[in-house]
């Protein structure tokens, strides 16, 4: 007998988790990108 | 004299051993005289022909060779990780640093595997079975064989075949999908090219990286921590000896030991049963699927930004890295000779490593 709630649950959460981290990843992309961009012109 | 026959390999072969022969050539055919993935078939085939040998014993719990490169090598979970040290080593992830709206694209590409797992579903199987087989659609063969010998060791030989057999169709499964799923105008997007990405930046992602994958999916860590230490050998500079190790002397004798313990789970009693046949159908879909998902985002992503992405490259976020990429730089060619696609989609391409990693990460916490 298959368990549908823990199936959707995988399923749910998995494709959840594999958006929300690298949507995060992306995030940290831009922020380090504006960080070292405004690093550099300080140093300019 | 009769005693002496008997103790031969020859009075104890079967129909199945004979036909696991066959798969074991045609394995090693396809890979001297296709080049279908060489480095992989070659010993997956060797280590299927040798394992059907019988009397030889090789696959007996605690004493065969074989099993012992198995038993230390995948179920202790050794060898899957070191290949990641490997890929790390020997990926690029500046086109995604410098475009990271591509990473969307590396998940979205992990739909075919959710399809897939709620098809084999309904084909029967377990769910634990059914997260290894989904995860066959992420295209990314060791992590394939670690959510297997997870989640459903006795599926390993399956699922492996299915995973490495699609990557190196992908040249030919991709491109009807590509062409189905986008107009002309759509294939001829000229995307700008990518701005350069410093060795700042490429230093902090591998580090970033794996803090946020692995506090978001924990069980996730043993392939994304090794990916992202060899990423770190290789852009740190200062340890070039540790880098070109892993993705060369290491990642070889790793890629040997891999190959012939898959091989060697494909034993006659093990691999020929009609589940079998399910697995390379439900492969197939995921494949499909996912790349159908990759080109389908990307589409919808262009209705929302101003700088347009070509479709082609969504296709590239099935990982197979390079091959994918190469198939989405190769059909852009087709439809404009001077349309450069391949850094673009190598952006998805690396993303895609990483979001299948993290699916597989979920299925082996939930279904574990």
């Amino acid at each position: 007998m298959i368990d549908w709630n823990l199936a959707v649950r995988i399923f749910s959460f998995g494709l959840g988790a594999v958006f929300f981290s690298l949507a995060i990843v992306i995030a940290a992309i831009y922020a380090f990108g504006k960080i070292f961009k405004s690093i550099e012109k300080k140093a300019d | 004299m009769l005693d002496m026959v008997l103790t031969t390999g020859v009075m104890h072969l079967t129909v199945g051993n004979l036909i696991m022969w066959l798969i074991a050539f045609l394995f090693i055919y396809l890979a001297i005289t296709k080049n279908y993935e060489p480095l992989l078939l070659v010993p997956i085939g060797f280590g299927i022909l040798v394992v059907n040998l019988p009397l030889t014993f090789l696959m007996q719990e605690g004493q065969g060779l074989l099993w012992k490169f198995y038993h230390y090598g995948l179920e202790w979970e050794v060898i899957p990780p070191l290949i990641f040290l490997g890929l790390g080593a020997m990926t690029d992830f500046g086109p995604m640093i410098a475009n990271p709206k591509t990473l969307i694209l590396g998940a979205g590409a992990q739909f075919g595997v959710y399809i897939a797992f709620f098809g084999a579903l309904i084909l029967g199987f377990q769910i634990p079975e059914a997260c290894s087989i989904g995860i066959i659609g992420g295209a990314d063969g060791p992590t394939t064989i670690y959510t297997t010998v997870h989640l459903a060791p006795h599926l390993l030989g399956a699922t492996a075949v299915a995973a490495y057999s699609y990557m190196s169709l992908v040249p030919i499964i991709q491109p009807p999908i590509m062409r189905l799923l986008t107009t002309d105008k759509e294939r001829k997007i000229k995307m700008r090219q990518l701005r350069p990405v410093s060795k700042k930046e490429k230093i902090l992602f591998p580090l970033v990286t794996v803090v946020v994958i692995c506090l978001i999916v924990p069980a996730s860590a043993p392939l994304m921590a090794m990916f992202m230490l060899g990423n770190l050998f290789k852009e740190c500079g200062v340890v070039k000896r540790l880098a070109d190790t892993a993705a060369n002397e290491l990642m070889n004798i790793v890629t040997i030991l891999l190959g012939i313990s898959v091989g060697a789970t494909m034993s006659a009693e093990a691999f020929l049963k009609p589940q079998v046949i399910f697995i390379f159908i439900m492969g197939l879909v995921a494949f499909a699927f996912s790349t159908a998902a990759g080109i389908l985002l990307a589409k919808f992503m262009n209705l929302f930004f101003k700088e347009k992405i070509n479709p082609l490259i969504g296709s590239a976020g099935v990982s197979a890295v390079p091959m994918a990429a190469r198939v989405s730089q190769k059909m852009g060619a087709k439809y404009d000779p001077k349309n450069f696609l391949l850094m673009h989609a190598m952006g998805p391409n690396v993303a895609g490593v990483i979001g299948t990693v993290v699916a597989a990460g979920v299925f082996i916490a939930l279904a574990g």
